[in-house]
């Protein structure tokens, strides 16, 4: 081997992980591009309802229903057809139109049972009749307080099929960075699973062995996936920026910053462009002329992707940093649109493809 | 108007191949006169033996009424014609004043005198070029003005200028014509090499159309239009075919795979916090203003320039980091760069077109051997040849004897040998002919068909709308914009790339 590539070459790039424990690694973001290039579809689509964090859509006997709150109510016409003591984490519906919900307590409604011993289940899918997949976020956390868990670097999410006639559950994946979303691929016997904090989808087969990464470097982090006729649908609540990555490098800031900082004003990804003074990072989407930028570093934005079969984005609709439509947590694709769940402005959305 | 230089019957030959053949041309006092033609029709080898560079095998000159025949430029210059090189002829190890200055120095010089002198000769001229910064750091634009400079210094009463304006910005341009239209005032005449036609139809006074080194059209230029002028160069109307082709969705290639990520990269000033992916079977199109860090940006990419040692950023190649210190890691996991500047960074000038195709193998690492193969050398030659269409009179002519549209094919064909998976074409058109141009063209769709992940950086927007499946617009050293070649209007990129 000639010198200078044994001097500059390979070898350098075999030396650059080491240096980095010098120099300080690179806070480095994968570019929205190609087919999330930003756009303002999101922002511009049709408002079909407001309602108080509407959250987990989900097609029940033809019908579009959605989580808000502690009432599970109907798209077309707003109306409540069930209610809960506590917040809905989590819903899913099967195909005779029998509805699962997953609690802020972490209990899970099933079937007229309920199910203990999950402490933040935010993702539900049918594999059957019988048979209900649940993602639990966190072991430490509750589902409302998944920016805590983010800024403790856990990963301590699990998945888990639970057989509803016995009441028999068991684990087909853990220590997972908040498994956030699960669509069943029956075809190819494996559970589609969005896992948050690693930014990326994975694939965890229905019949035992390790998750396989599908979809990796997301620029944000992705919420409940759904199957659609050409892939799936992929929402992301929130997108990643440079400041954020960077308090999470740094252990001893962020600690200081979970003791001492009202969690809303946590440099942490939000829901919602909170219009606060306190509100961290307003100097880069500073306001000039009356503008904000679209394209300044935030903490929330709007983000619905959508994947082809082999998981490879094909589309995408936003609403930028100056946008509303923020904290897109559950898409699915009802009469060729896809329905987006906005829960940081409280609006549920109409996206023609 | 008088004639102040009329040629008579020119040919030139070279090894008995004529270049030029019977070219009679004239021009008059105090007008520009705009020379067309494809790369090879001999319009270079005309303006050369107008200004000394090489003398004409048969034929006269009359100039100022009296028959010349130069023998070197110096005494073309002596007797007022000066030309300005398509390759720069600058000393590049000398600062800008003393370029300008050359030949004229004192016994005595007072170097502050000079810069001072240089400072307000180019700001005179509306050049922002600093005359202290050494010539090899400038880039080609930089260079091309202090070109124009130094021919405009020498108080020539013909200036001949050679695609002066290939490597100029648009408002750098502006500049230009405004320069131009200066010195025709004073009665200065000048002739003007070009291959962007607009440039001609609307600052030339008249127009010759030179093809395969014949005459084949000359009159005032309000009588040409664009069409008219391409279907004199190159015996058809070939414009529509490269330019005026709208794009529709079904236009557009398919996205494949991720390939390349670069994320947050930064270099100093020049490029920073850059990111962008490029993706395999499309053609990724790359505008940008001069200064913007397109070239710079990718040049990191393969390995040629360093990003910043602290904080640079993170190239990623299919998921995988990497960070090249030369060229030949990049070249080892197949990303080529195939330069802007061919004359200096592309080729071996001297070599032939055998050795520069081979040289192209030898520095990929797929030629295994440790001897020169010659039979593979002319095999592969005759192979690239075939398929590039290289226009020479065999493999064994030197490369800086070929047209600028054969040198580039050369250049294409030794970086398309080292096999590629992502391969960026800067400036790939740049002062090569109509008909290369579209041999070019297709030949860059034919590799993004084929699967490869193509970037073409280009600064004429025209090319980067037709051949683009999207474009990425660069402004002070980051990607600002990215637009669809179907909703892509001249007006909307270049608004992305000055605002």
């Amino acid at each position: 081997m000639e010198r200078p590539r044994i001097l500059l070459g390979t070898f350098g790039m075999i030396l650059d992980p080491l240096l980095d424990l010098f120099r300080g690694r690179a806070v480095t973001i994968p570019p929205m591009d190609g087919a999330l290039r930003p756009n303002t579809l999101l922002e511009d689509s049709t408002l079909l309802r407001e309602a108080e964090a509407p959250d987990s859509l989900v097609t029940a006997k033809g019908e579009v229903l959605f989580a808000s709150g502690k009432d599970i109510r109907r798209l077309a016409d707003g109306a409540t057809i069930a209610s809960f003591s506590e917040t809905i984490t989590a819903l899913a519906a099967n195909a005779d139109g029998a509805l699962a919900a997953g609690l802020e307590s972490g209990r899970v409604e099933a079937g007229g049972k309920s199910f203990e011993g999950f402490k933040c289940p935010v993702a539900l899918a049918f594999g059957g009749p019988d048979e209900l997949y649940v993602c639990n976020g966190s072991d430490s956390f509750a589902p409302s307080a998944w920016a805590a868990d983010l800024m403790n670097s856990n990963a301590s999410g699990s998945v888990w099929r639970v057989n509803l006639r016995s009441g028999e559950r068991s684990c087909m994946a853990r220590n997972l960075a908040f498994p956030y979303g699960a669509a069943v691929d029956t075809g190819k016997r494996r559970l589609i699973v969005s896992e948050s904090w690693r930014h990326r989808v994975i694939s965890v087969p229905l019949d035992g062995g390790s998750p396989v990464e599908l979809l990796a470097k997301l620029p944000g982090y992705p919420a409940r996936i759904v199957a659609s006729p050409s892939g799936y649908v992929l929402p992301l609540f929130a997108p990643r920026n440079r400041l954020i990555e960077f308090v999470l490098i740094e252990k001893d800031y962020r600690e200081a910053m979970m003791r001492e900082i009202d969690p809303r004003y946590w440099i942490a990804p939000s829901l919602s462009a909170a219009r606060s003074f306190l509100e961290p990072l307003q100097n880069g989407g500073v306001r000039s002329m009356g503008i904000h930028k679209p394209w300044s570093p935030s903490r929330s934005c709007g983000l619905v992707v959508e994947l082809d079969t082999a998981l490879q984005p094909l589309a995408s609709y936003h609403s930028r940093a100056n946008g509303t439509r923020h904290g897109i947590t559950s898409a699915i694709m009802h009469d060729g649109a896809i329905i987006a769940a906005s829960k940081g402005s409280g609006a549920i959305l109409r996206i023609m493809p | 108007m008088t004639s102040i230089i009329e040629m008579r019957q020119i040919t030139k030959a070279y090894r008995g191949v004529p270049a030029v053949k019977d070219v009679d041309f004239t021009l008059e006092k105090g007008e520009i006169h705009a020379l067309l033609g494809e790369n090879g029709a001999g319009k270079s080898t005309l303006t050369k033996v107008m200004a000394g560079v090489v003398e004409a095998t048969s034929g006269a000159m009359i100039y100022r009424g009296k028959k010349v025949a130069y023998a070197s430029p110096f005494e073309a210059l002596s007797d007022g014609i000066a030309m300005v090189f398509q390759e720069t002829s600058l000393v590049p190890s000398m600062t800008v004043a003393q370029n300008i200055y050359l030949g004229e120095e004192k016994f005595l010089n007072r170097l502050r005198g000079i810069y001072i002198a240089a400072q307000q000769f180019l700001q005179s001229l509306n050049f922002t070029v600093d005359p202290a910064a050494i010539v090899s750091s400038l880039g080609a634009a930089k260079r091309q003005m202090v070109e124009i400079a130094r021919a405009v210094h020498h108080k020539a009463e013909v200036i001949i200028f050679d695609e002066p304006t290939a490597a100029l910005t648009p408002e750098e341009k502006r500049h230009f014509f405004a320069l131009m239209k200066r010195l025709k005032k004073n009665g200065v005449s000048i002739v003007f090499i070009t291959h962007a036609l607009e440039e001609a139809i609307a600052h030339a006074d008249r127009i010759t159309i030179l093809r395969d080194g014949e005459l084949v059209a000359s009159g005032q230029a309000s009588d040409f239009d664009r069409d008219k002028v391409v279907r004199a160069m190159v015996g058809r109307a070939l414009s529509n075919e490269i330019y005026n082709v709208r794009r529709t969705a079904s236009d557009i290639r398919k996205r494949g795979p991720k390939v390349l990520s670069v994320q947050d990269i930064s270099m100093g000033a020049v490029v920073r916090n850059n990111s962008f992916s490029i993706f395999e079977g499309q053609i990724t199109g790359v505008f940008g203003l001069i200064g913007s860090g397109r070239t710079e940006t990718f040049k990191i990419v393969s390995g040629i320039y360093k990003r910043d040692f602290l904080r640079g950023g993170d190239i990623e190649l299919d998921g995988r980091k990497v960070r090249y210190n030369v060229p030949a890691s990049a070249v080892k996991d197949r990303i080529i760069y195939v330069t802007e500047d061919r004359k200096i960074e592309g080729f071996f000038e001297t070599m032939s077109i055998a050795e520069n195709f081979y040289s192209g193998l030898l520095a990929s690492g797929l030629e295994k051997s440790a001897i020169i193969n010659f039979a593979e050398m002319r095999a592969l030659s005759a192979e690239w040849s075939k398929t590039l269409n290289v226009k020479a009179i065999n493999d064994n002519a030197r490369v800086v004897e070929l047209s600028g549209g054969n040198q580039q094919k050369v250049v294409i064909g030794k970086a398309l040998i080292q096999k590629p998976r992502v391969i960026i074409f800067d400036e790939p058109t740049r002062g090569v002919d109509v008909g290369a141009i579209a041999e070019i063209h297709q030949f860059i769709n034919r590799l993004a068909g084929e699967g490869l992940a193509v970037v073409v950086i280009s600064s004429y927007l025209p090319e980067i709308m037709n051949l683009s499946d999207r474009i990425l617009v660069c402004r002070q050293g980051r990607v600002v914009e990215e637009i669809s070649p179907i909703e892509a209007t001249e007006e909307k990129i270049m608004y992305a790339a000055v605002h």
